[in-house]
């Protein structure tokens, strides 16, 4: 009956084209808010079980620190726009933490290979993004925003790339598996 | 389209004032929102359109009447000096003090929403309101913390307003203080938890 009802709802006259948009870049700054806390999760966690390898770390100090400026920017516009934050903070907290760790955990290139994988699901998660907002000119500053730092993010995946990424042990599996990982996280943070 | 919502909101409240006089005697019913759009010679379509699902809208509109009328008082009001327990003291009570001249109608909503299929309405609405009065208290958690602050308050929203239901004290002064008890032991639960964080890293 409550399914029902709000549908009905939704289907009010001069309601529906407003509540649909809103609803639709309420659930992209969510997901994105969620995305970005679980990178500078990933990368702490790389941080602190990556042992003596200066350069890898300098690396990820770079990437981490453009995440955290990415994060920045959701978190202001979730307290702007009012949108709820994703009830699940302290699962990405933890998930992203201990994906970072024990990739880290598997030497320098498995860390690269995890960031390889993460930021390429990103990326195109934020092509899809660009996508839809194309249609809502009013957007556009969000827009930009996205954009920018969809750019950054496959920056991060060359960074990987060009860091032996590949060498990792079981780069194929490993990446497929985090590929999977990241897009599920992905769903399961637009509606949840 | 901001204009027909703004017309359409107009509209609603207006039912709702005709209405609110009348719900001690006829109670939250599809009838008094009827004879109330009736008095103010709307048409019934129009009444409809306002309130599509009849009087669980008419009671969910009173809520955020409530909460709109609160917040408004609120903004009015300079906040930034007051300490956060404050803000939000303030606006539970401001809340109530709009719908004392209701209590009865407060009351009968009250049972209205209590039985099934529209009990699902009740902790809904308290959570619209709570999360209006964070909002206005300048929240800005995105982490877990949105959701227990809101949780907090449902609860001490729920057992204030039953409270203020069956205050006889003039100006519902006992409510006040009930009030600032309440919020007392929602504090406690955060000090609590601080320090026994702190404890433990203090162990390790």
């Amino acid at each position: 009956m409550s399914k029902q009802r709000r549908k009905l709802k939704r289907t009010l006259p001069g309601d529906k084209a407003t509540l649909k948009r809103a609803d639709d870049v309420a659930s992209m700054i969510r997901v994105d808010h969620a995305g970005e806390y679980g990178a500078k999760r990933i990368y702490e966690g790389q941080m602190a079980a990556l042992g003596d390898h200066p350069k890898a770390k300098k690396l990820i100090e770079h990437m981490a620190k453009q995440e955290q400026a990415h994060l920045d920017y959701f978190e202001k516009e979730i307290v702007r726009r009012g949108v709820r934050p994703t009830a699940l903070h302290p699962l990405w907290h933890l998930a992203g933490y201990a994906l970072g760790a024990l990739t880290a955990r598997l030497g320098p290139e498995a860390a690269m290979a995890c960031t390889v994988a993460v930021e390429e699901v990103i990326s195109d998660h934020y092509a899809e993004q660009l996508a839809a907002l194309d249609k809502q000119p009013e957007e556009k500053d969000l827009r930009a925003a996205i954009k920018k730092f969809k750019a950054e993010e496959e920056e991060h995946r060359e960074t990987g790339r060009n860091s032996h990424a590949d060498k990792a042990p079981g780069y194929r599996l490993l990446t497929a598996v985090i590929r999977t990982g990241s897009k599920l996280a992905i769903e399961i943070a637009k509606r949840v | 389209m901001a204009r027909r919502a703004e017309k359409e909101g107009d509209l609603q409240a207006r039912i709702l004032m005709a209405a609110l006089p009348d719900v001690a005697f006829d109670g939250w019913s599809d009838a008094l929102l009827h004879s109330a759009a009736e008095r103010l010679k709307v048409p019934s379509e129009d009444a409809e359109e306002a309130f599509p699902h009849g009087a669980i809208d008419l009671v969910r509109y009173f809520s955020e009447w409530a909460d709109a009328a609160t917040l408004e008082k609120l903004t009015a009001r300079r906040l930034a000096n007051l300490k956060i327990r404050e803000k939000i003291a303030l606006g539970v009570r401001t809340r109530l003090e709009l719908l004392a001249p209701h209590k009865q109608a407060v009351s009968a909503a009250l049972a209205f929403l209590a039985l099934p299929p529209r009990n699902i309405h009740l902790p809904k609405m308290v959570w619209a309101t709570a999360d209006k009065l964070w909002r206005a208290a300048g929240d800005t958690a995105t982490d877990y913390n949105h959701y227990t602050k809101r949780l907090l308050l449902s609860g001490v929203l729920t057992s204030t307003t039953l409270y203020w239901l069956n205050d006889k004290s003039t100006n519902n002064e006992n409510t006040w203080t009930f009030l600032d008890r309440r919020i007392d032991n929602v504090l406690k639960i955060g000090q609590r938890i601080s320090s026994f964080k702190k404890k433990r890293e203090e162990r390790s």
